[in-house]
């Protein structure tokens, strides 16, 4: 028993290791751009996302929020989001409304507290699986030019194209500075349930020292960046539209987005006609 | 028309006291390859930007004199019409690319100045800088040397007349370099830029550049055709600026009386081979002593099997099979091609990676079990890049944080030897990071030697400095021989391999391709052409002279290429 203890826990701290976190997120970022969801219109998948994102919130149609969510998980299969992200959304779910129904069990409360309850977790999964579908389905850089197309400001799409060119290398770094405090430290041992305790508090203050050497050496770097931007014309295009139109000339709208929007619209109405049939 | 027309400039950065740039004057014509050399801190790289404009408009300070580019003056130009005039490549040219893919950032500045083929411009830098099959990876996929390549493309994208380069070659191996310095010299030829570098490599300079520009305490010394100026050996090393081995063997050969006074320095070995012609080999009479061998490993890898997970696709294999020993006491180097698997070897060791089958262990027991932690005491690693060892606010607490949270008993005193070592004490309480190249290195050393492990490996020390500091860390490695039972590096500066390592390990696509001492590695030609090793210049000068000589340094060439051919007298 104390063995197999042992085993799991040393195998869900070597699951959580940086190396897992990182391949994670870069799957997540760069490993699906050819899928169905990463090929469609950016600024077609922010209109269904503005639709999957707020009307669940008014609506308590038990049906319609099932067919909702039938479609938005079929959409995260296509996008094939990385297996992290899903299982943090599972345990959101569950953390949001999961456990109120194993503490109305417990507390006296039956069957009956059920459908509200369902229809609460529904709501929670087709917005959650919304976003996971576009912010994780899109790559970044697309999901900011359609940002941009609806107006918003260049920096923040510039800051979301930025950040995903730099995420890969950040990662590594703060990799390494987290291998030198590994290297260097001297963990408190872990044999014993108190052991574990400490050696996680010692775990979590290591990842939080980590990011002043990185913090440093970012800001360090952005020297040559911003330098860099000046001569790139990086300022000279925020202030010309010509730019800003030449680079929304590159999003463009195919059948297949149409076809999604409709595929979509058919799923709503079917769900909304049940609703009312029934 | 010049490309280039400095007159009576002065500039001092905003805040310093004394100016960075004295009274400058000088003309670069079009077409030329300018090599910038001097000191650190002489005002190479300001000199650069004020070529490019970022001085005065960006970065502000006392500006007086006139600058001119292709008849521009920069002054009354804005930075953006003077970036379609002058491309600029930054020393850490990574930190230059702001885009995810390749093709999207060798387009970004067309796309900043409304140019409507951005695309098609930035497709005909890359065919250009030769990157043409590579226009939809990621950025972070690319080598040092491609990511360099596409650095280059972003500037050459707008076409500008005058390209500008910071250190071009200070981070890649001799490989890349040479493709790097290929494409430099094809825009100059074929397509007519005028390229300025600044370089501390002499050898390249006598391969590539046409004039050489020496700068001493932010004024032009001289500006002189490359040959010319290659043979003032004595002013070049003032500065901290080697030129060529060969130059150096033959200026040496010459106050030694061996060389005629009045006969040109050879800078190229081509030029050695007439220069040197009357010179005869005579191998030494004492030769290097062996390597110990025989003793126990201290580390061996026995059928490690290791694979990395991908972003897509397959996982990468880099090792399958590896079997290999590193015996006690061995000094050893680990050469080959980036991508090779020196760094992932050194993880295995280290316990940061662990195979997936076959075993690592050292002194004789599988670390298999153990914790990279616990492996600290016996095995240590140096990071390529110093910044990442610096985890504390000052140099001093750093190098004492290993021996402090293990409790040893008087770290306080080791840590003040440590620092007296590698003459840090009057530094002591300064971050790493705001430290001088040579200072980090030095520094990340003694982070590395203290808890005094038996092994001690090291990635890349000498990767990214100039000369003189490399010269430097070459020395303090050969001084920590004594301390250090076990040494493995990992490199592709073959200077350092031949002065310091007894073994030396060729990796290529993570199977042992060559193992032996340098004599043995260096006489096989094949190996050349497999893992594109060169040894340093001076090798191939004694080689082209005499196929049997085997000469790594200066100081050994002399020794053995004194005596005049009998034929001759």
């Amino acid at each position: 028993m104390e063995k197999l203890m042992n085993r799991l826990s040393e195998n869900i701290l070597d699951k959580f290791s940086m190396e897992f976190l990182r391949s994670q997120v870069l799957k997540n970022a760069y490993g699906n751009n050819d899928t169905v969801i990463a090929a469609l219109d950016p600024r077609i998948l922010l209109v269904w996302y503005l639709f999957f994102g707020l009307v669940p919130w008014f609506v308590n149609d038990l049906s319609f929020l099932l067919g909702s969510f039938l479609l938005v998980l079929v959409t995260t299969i296509l996008a094939r989001v990385a297996g992290l992200v899903l299982f943090l959304f599972a345990v959101g779910v569950f953390s949001q409304t999961g456990y109120l129904f194993l503490v109305t069990l417990l507390f006296g409360g039956d069957a009956s507290a059920i459908t509200p309850l369902l229809i609460l977790t529904l709501k929670v999964a087709v917005i959650s699986l919304a976003s996971v579908t576009v912010f994780s389905g899109l790559d970044p850089d697309r999901l900011s030019n359609g940002l941009m197309w609806y107006g918003c400001p260049e920096r923040l799409s510039f800051s979301i194209s930025y950040a995903y060119r730099m995420l890969p290398m950040l990662m590594e770094e703060f990799q390494n500075v987290l291998l030198s405090y590994r290297l260097r430290g001297n963990p408190p041992a872990h044999d014993t349930l108190p052991g574990k305790v400490r050696y996680l508090a010692y775990q979590v203050k290591i990842v939080m020292e980590a990011f002043y050497p990185l913090m440093l050496n970012t800001a360090k770097r952005s020297r040559t960046t911003v330098e860099a931007l000046e001569l790139r014309g990086y300022r000279y295009a925020a202030s010309n539209k010509e730019v800003k139109r030449i680079k929304l000339a590159a999003l463009k709208t195919t059948c297949n987005d149409f076809l999604f929007l409709a595929v979509s619209a058919l799923c709503v109405s079917v769900s909304v006609l049940c609703s009312t049939l029934l | 028309m010049n490309a280039v027309e400095i007159n009576g400039l002065t500039y001092c950065y905003p805040g310093a006291c004394r100016p960075t740039l004295k009274d400058v004057s000088l003309r670069i014509e079009k077409g030329d390859f300018l090599a910038v050399v001097g000191n650190n801190g002489c005002g190479k790289s300001t000199l650069c930007k004020v070529i490019n404009g970022l001085i005065p408009h960006f970065i502000t300070g006392d500006f007086q004199g006139s600058v001119r580019v292709k008849g521009l003056d920069t002054l009354s130009s804005d930075v953006g019409t003077l970036a379609k005039k002058v491309g600029y490549v930054y020393q850490d040219f990574e930190n230059q690319i702001v885009r995810p893919t390749v093709l999207d950032d060798a387009s970004y500045s067309c796309l900043n100045y409304a140019f409507p083929d951005y695309r098609e411009r930035g497709r005909a830098a890359l065919e250009q800088c030769g990157l043409k099959d590579r226009e939809e990876e990621y950025v972070w996929q690319l080598s040092g040397g491609q990511t360099h390549l596409l650095a280059l493309a972003g500037a050459v994208s707008l076409s500008p007349d005058v390209l500008i380069l910071d250190e071009p070659i200070a981070q890649l191996d001799p490989m890349h370099a040479d493709r790097i310095y290929a494409v430099l010299r094809e825009l100059n030829e074929v397509h007519g830029k005028t390229i300025i570098v600044i370089e501390h490599h002499t050898e390249y300079i006598a391969d590539f550049c046409r004039h050489v520009l020496l700068m001493k305490d932010g004024r032009v010394q001289w500006m002189l055709p490359t040959r010319e100026a290659l043979q003032r050996v004595d002013e070049l090393e003032d500065c901290n600026i080697f030129p060529p081995q060969v130059t150096q063997a033959a200026h040496r050969l010459r106050k030694l009386g061996r060389l005629p006074e009045n006969a040109p320095l050879p800078t190229i070995v081509e030029e050695g081979k007439t220069a040197f012609s009357g010179l005869r080999y005579t191998p030494r009479k004492t030769p290097r002593p062996a390597a110990p061998t025989a003793a126990e490993s201290a580390v061996s890898f026995r059928d490690v099997r290791l694979s990395y997970r991908s972003v897509k696709g397959e996982p990468r294999t880099v090792f399958d099979g590896l079997n290999l020993d590193i015996r006690q006491g061995e000094k050893v180097a680990l050469i080959g091609s980036n991508g090779a698997g020196k760094s992932t070897l050194m993880k295995l060791m280290v316990g940061l990676l662990r195979p997936q089958s076959g075993t690592v262990s050292l002194f004789g027991e599988s670390i298999g079990a153990k914790k990279a932690e616990d492996l600290a005491r016996y095995i240590s690693l140096v990071y390529q890049n110093p910044e990442e060892m610096f985890i504390k606010d000052s140099i001093r607490a750093d190098i004492a944080y290993a021996m402090q949270v293990r409790g040893i008993r008087d770290w306080q005193q080791r840590t003040d030897a440590l620092l007296e070592r590698f003459r840090l004490t009057a530094i002591r309480d300064r971050d790493g990071r705001l430290m001088s190249g040579g200072q980090m290195r030095r520094a990340s050393l003694a982070i590395g030697v203290a808890l005094e492990p038996s092994v001690l490996l090291l990635d890349e020390p000498t990767a990214n400095l100039d000369i003189a500091t490399r010269r430097e860390i070459i020395g303090v490695l050969e001084e920590m021989k004594e301390i250090i039972g076990t040494a493995v590096i990992a490199t592709h500066d073959m200077q350092l391999v031949c002065q310091w390592a007894q073994r030396i390990i060729v990796l290529s696509g993570g199977r042992v391709v060559a193992d032996g001492t340098r004599d043995e590695i260096f006489s096989r030609s094949d190996l050349k052409e497999l893992v594109g090793i060169r040894p340093p210049e001076i090798f191939s000068m004694a080689r082209a002279l005499d196929a049997e000589a085997l000469c790594y340094t200066i100081d050994e060439f002399t020794e053995c290429f004194q005596e005049e051919k009998e034929w001759k007298n």
